[in-house]
């Protein structure tokens, strides 16, 4: 059986910090937010969390599917900001959705590429026919050290696939592979309030070496060439490497800019480059391909090829639009971002 | 006020999900999945669930902190009338007091009302935010 994608939802937080006030305040020189791509990154609000920003385009999703609770038989939860360490947040979100209980549902983690993985197995259980439609979750609330480099793009954001039957989906998942190795460029240990990372690292061993050795897989395995994608989307740490990771894979800049979302909504983690493919179910023409191809350190890549249907249109006018949750947007300052986000050591209780 | 675990997760389908309870007696619509109808008692009631849009009628700014509930003070509270016609008291979230006007859209949103710092249970229920 072929499948698609049924359903799409993002969920953004309105509120926004300027990438030249974080420079300004430690101290950074102030041309490094250009060289990083970055305008502004999202912040949610301090009742806000993985779980909570995952509900809500969760709830979208299944309303642009046209699925009910009972039509979904797993729940995958891609994060690296659990609520809990211990406890998963699939749960929380599929009762609130009021998904059934004879389901498979489980958080993932894989940094940045967990929901891309919840992806990947949603296409093994709808194949095999174990399941009829999934939720897949991509949520995260992500950390920054303050003042550390991801200080300018650690951002939150949610975005949310029903995968299902291709018949009659908002889009085909025509292929996919994953690319796979262990790489210690990003990390945060067991009671370490922030990730670290290992600076330049990060790019060509890891974020660029994975992206492209699984991009040319997809393309080796499917027979597909450059030219043959309309669109690529790849995982947007900052607003540099993804315009970075094309040209090393020849794909022109314009066929990569519609799907960019990071400049001004920051790194969103395992909703960023997936974030960008709903933008593009909203946007392009019926009969697109998309390259999508995502990141999480550690490290791995997911590449998919993806066919927008004509169905796409329709289902995009049935809930909020990226396009207009990214142009919704009210600044804060570093001291609201700071609240909001529990930054402040407080006396607890009372 | 300190939940407990065992009472939030017997009370957790009302906090996740806005329900109305529909009586087949008066016939008269009210808040929360309930076994009885508020108005004449029936239990010939049945449950749908709202569609979590509505208008918000009147709001109001508050100080008041309940112990244990997330640091997002000030708040604002407000009345929502749901489309489905029914009233209900929530927190609205995601708006500046600039912004807050009576006859604003709304939709419901789950959010964390409160945790049992710093290592205790999380409880999530339903807010009002702007369309
Ligand atoms: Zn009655």
């Amino acid at each position: 059986m072929e499948v698609g994608i049924r359903g799409w939802g993002a969920y953004i937080p309105r509120f926004r910090l300027s990438a030249l006030e974080v420079a300004a305040l430690w101290g950074y020189d102030g041309r490094l937010p250009k060289a990083l791509g970055m305008v502004e990154k999202s912040v949610a609000e301090e009742d806000e969390d993985a779980a909570t920003m995952g509900w809500y385009a969760a709830r979208v999703a299944m309303r642009r599917a046209g699925v009910s609770g009972d039509d979904i038989d797993a729940v995958f939860f891609g994060t690296e900001s659990k609520p809990y360490a211990v406890k998963p947040s699939a749960t929380i979100v599929a009762d609130a959705l009021g998904v059934k209980r004879r389901k498979l549902a489980t958080d993932l983690e894989f940094a940045c590429r967990a929901a891309g993985e919840g992806m990947r197995i949603s296409v093994g259980l709808v194949k095999s026919g174990l399941a009829r439609n999934t939720l897949v979750i991509g949520s995260d609330t992500a950390q920054a050290n303050p003042g550390d480099l991801l200080d300018f793009t650690a951002s939150s954001g949610a975005v949310a696939f029903v995968v299902g039957p291709a018949s009659g989906s908002a889009a085909v998942i025509e292929a996919s592979v994953s690319y796979v190795t262990d790489t210690p460029d990003f990390w945060r240990r067991d009671r370490s309030p922030y990730p670290e990372h290992a600076e330049i690292f990060t790019g060509e061993p890891a974020y660029f070496h994975h992206i492209v050795s699984a991009a040319k897989l997809l393309m080796e395995e499917t027979g597909l060439r450059v030219e043959d994608f309309d669109y690529a989307v790849f995982h947007q740490p900052n607003g540099r490497f993804p315009l970075q990771v094309a040209r090393m894979l020849g794909i022109p800049q314009e066929k990569v800019l519609p799907g960019l979302v990071t400049p001004h909504v920051g790194n969103t983690y395992n909703a960023s480059a997936l974030l960008g493919l709903a933008k593009l179910l909203e946007e392009a023409r019926p009969r697109s391909r998309v390259l999508l191809v995502t990141f999480g350190s550690g490290a791995g890549s997911d590449a998919f090829s993806i066919v927008v249907q004509d169905s796409a249109p329709e289902l995009a006018k049935m809930g909020p639009r990226v396009a207009d949750m990214m142009n919704s947007r009210v600044r804060v300052s570093y001291s609201e971002y700071s609240k909001f986000r529990g930054l402040l050591l407080k006396n607890v209780g009372g | 006020m300190r939940l407990s675990p065992q009472q939030f997760w017997r009370i957790r389908e009302n906090q996740y999900r806005l329900f109305i309870t529909v009586c087949g007696s008066c016939g008269r619509k009210a808040i929360l999945k309930r076994p009885v109808c508020p108005y004449c008692g029936s239990d010939r009631v049945h449950h749908v669930e709202s569609s979590g849009l509505g208008v918000l009628e009147s709001f109001t700014k508050v100080y008041y902190r309940r112990n244990s509930s997330e640091d997002d003070l000030p708040k604002f509270i407000g009345v929502v009338r749901l489309t489905e016609g029914v009233r209900v008291v929530g927190e609205i979230v995601g708006v500046g007091a600039d912004e807050l006007r009576e006859g604003m859209e709304v939709e419901a949103v789950l959010r964390r009302y409160a945790s049992d710092d710093p290592y205790g249970v999380i409880y999530y229920g339903i807010k009002f935010k702007p369309v």
